[in-house]
């Protein structure tokens, strides 16, 4: 029996935002990761992260146009979403350590070297697993955890049992709606859709979200990027989904084409554990100590971090073509976090300093 | 002995220890220099540079560092190292007088060695070929940074 759950614009527009903030907080740590691998080595595990953070970045702005969709221009509410994407929103950035769901089990994401650890925890990110039946798709939270990026909106004791359910529950609160509104739903400006002129080398194509055929679209390309579908390790694109990727690492071995899950049959893979700075795990201002060059360049980053995310949150709010002037800055930010990550923090025992993600 | 090339590499190229250290190249440039012209005569180099006081500090550069027939074509060198990543074979007359080095020739230190060279961040600009800035960044004015002021002519 399948109840549904969104059956309301407002709460729509809840979930969308949440999403939003679940791809982003992604983001930081898979960084951190892939910058901490000594450039010029690991050529294959950089280009698996390389991939996966370039997809969650496209579906950040999926999950972005997905809440312009159904963003009507007179709407007068007054959450910080109410009136389009928010990536300033207060809270919008989580504090690492951060939580994310899994099942029965809690799990932390941190911002940390490449590592077993961490390619461990991207691969409860990315979980596949549908929930054993309708009962279990939200799940009752510990009681004492911290910060939940897919808690259950209307329920903040319950969360969902992977980022999957929770996309499926969008999917359906999209169906519930449209059935009662049909097209006036989607009352969204069309020009705030960021759509593929305005984006490039991407990780796929951006569709502008104008209807229910093309919302189905979007949020079926986030699960089957992601978390794979249905048991199948590639999507209909004949990508691998995000799971397998990382899975690779970890089983040191490539996926083909017809292979199943924990047998791939490819070509080896290498990883060198080793060849990653020494980045100093989950750091913070405060672990720079005191006023210093090296922090200041700490400082400095979140300072540029916060600037890109303003711009692209005017992206996202009707100036699209703000994308074109944004990409400059990603590789800037780049170069900020390598410079850090290849200086000696002080006060630890030979551990490098790591960009800390505190956005003002 | 990475800390003593590093204090001496920043007041060669007036940038900061923190960005040397960030171009991640400083451990393969001390090895380079090493490997050519031999450790004795790189702490030969350091040390003469930590004699110099902090009073008349351009000076006391001029006269220890760079107007020694054998020191100051092997910092002339080191700035060239920070700066394009080549290292250029040492002058005839320096081999003549202090001896022929097995490994002084000119040559790149490393792939990476390139697109680290601190020139590229003095002229605002990123190495053609490489650390690719993204489509249309040429529409921006170049992002030179200020001159920094000299460390030696302030004091």
């Amino acid at each position: 029996m399948t109840t549904t759950i969104i059956t309301t614009v407002d709460r729509l527009k809840e979930y969308l935002h949440r999403a939003m903030q679940l791809e982003h907080a992604t983001i930081p740590p898979y960084l951190t990761a892939l910058y901490s691998i000594h450039p010029g080595t690991n050529s294959d595990a950089y280009h698996i992260l390389r991939v996966v953070v370039v997809e969650e970045m496209l579906h950040l702005t999926i999950a972005a146009n997905l809440l312009s969709s159904i963003t009507c221009p007179n709407d007068n509410g007054t959450r910080p979403y109410d009136k389009g994407p928010n990536l300033l929103a207060e809270g919008f950035v989580p504090a690492y350590p951060a939580y994310l769901p899994d099942g029965e089990r809690d799990f932390q994401v941190h911002l940390e070297r490449f590592s077993e650890s961490a390619i461990d925890t991207f691969l409860k990110i990315e979980r596949p697993a549908s929930a054993p039946d309708e009962s279990k798709r939200l799940i009752k939270r510990k009681a004492g955890s911290a910060q939940y990026l897919v808690a259950c909106p209307e329920d903040e004791e319950k969360q969902y049992y992977s980022i999957g359910e929770f996309y499926e529950e969008i999917a359906r609160g999209f169906k519930y709606l449209y059935e009662e509104k049909g097209p006036s739903l989607f009352c969204g400006d069309p020009k705030r859709q960021v759509t593929s002129e305005y984006y490039y080398s991407g990780g796929g194509e951006l569709h502008p979200v104008v209807c229910m055929d093309s919302a189905q679209r979007a949020i079926d390309l986030i699960i089957g990027q992601g978390e794979g579908r249905g048991g199948g390790i590639y999507n209909k694109e004949r990508e691998l989904a995000h799971f397998y990727r990382f899975d690779q690492l970890r089983l040191g071995k490539y996926y083909r084409a017809g292979d199943k899950p924990d047998e791939p049959t490819g070509p080896e893979l290498h990883v060198d554990w080793n060849a990653v700075f020494p980045i100093h795990k989950d750091t913070t201002l405060s672990d720079y100590g005191e006023s210093s060059e090296l922090s200041e360049a700490a400082k400095a980053f979140n300072r540029s971090y916060g600037r890109f995310l303003a711009d692209l949150n005017e992206a996202y709010n009707g100036a699209p073509e703000k994308l074109l002037e944004v990409v400059p800055r990603m590789f800037r930010l780049r170069d900020q976090i390598l410079q850090l990550m290849h200086n000696p923090l002080p006060g630890t025992e030979g551990q490098n300093a790591a960009p800390t993600f505190e956005v003002a | 002995m990475i800390e003593r090339f590093l204090r001496f590499s920043a007041e060669l190229t007036a940038f900061s220890e923190l960005q040397l250290r960030g171009t991640g190249q400083a451990q393969a440039y001390l090895d380079a220099v090493e490997g050519v012209v031999g450790p004795k005569s790189v702490r030969e180099l350091l040390g003469a540079y930590e004699e110099i006081g902090v009073t008349d500090r351009e000076a006391g550069l001029r006269r220890k560092i760079f107007g020694d027939p054998k020191l100051g074509p092997i910092a002339r060198n080191l700035i060239k190292l920070w700066y394009v990543g080549i290292w250029y074979q040492l002058p005839r007359d320096w081999a003549q007088t202090y001896g022929a080095r097995e490994k002084d020739r000119t040559f790149m230190v490393s792939a990476s060695a390139y697109s680290e060279g601190l020139l590229w961040p003095a002229i605002g600009a990123h190495p053609p070929g490489a650390k690719a800035p993204g489509y249309g960044s040429w529409t921006e004015a170049p992002r030179i940074p200020p001159v920094p002021q000299s460390s030696a002519s302030n004091s």
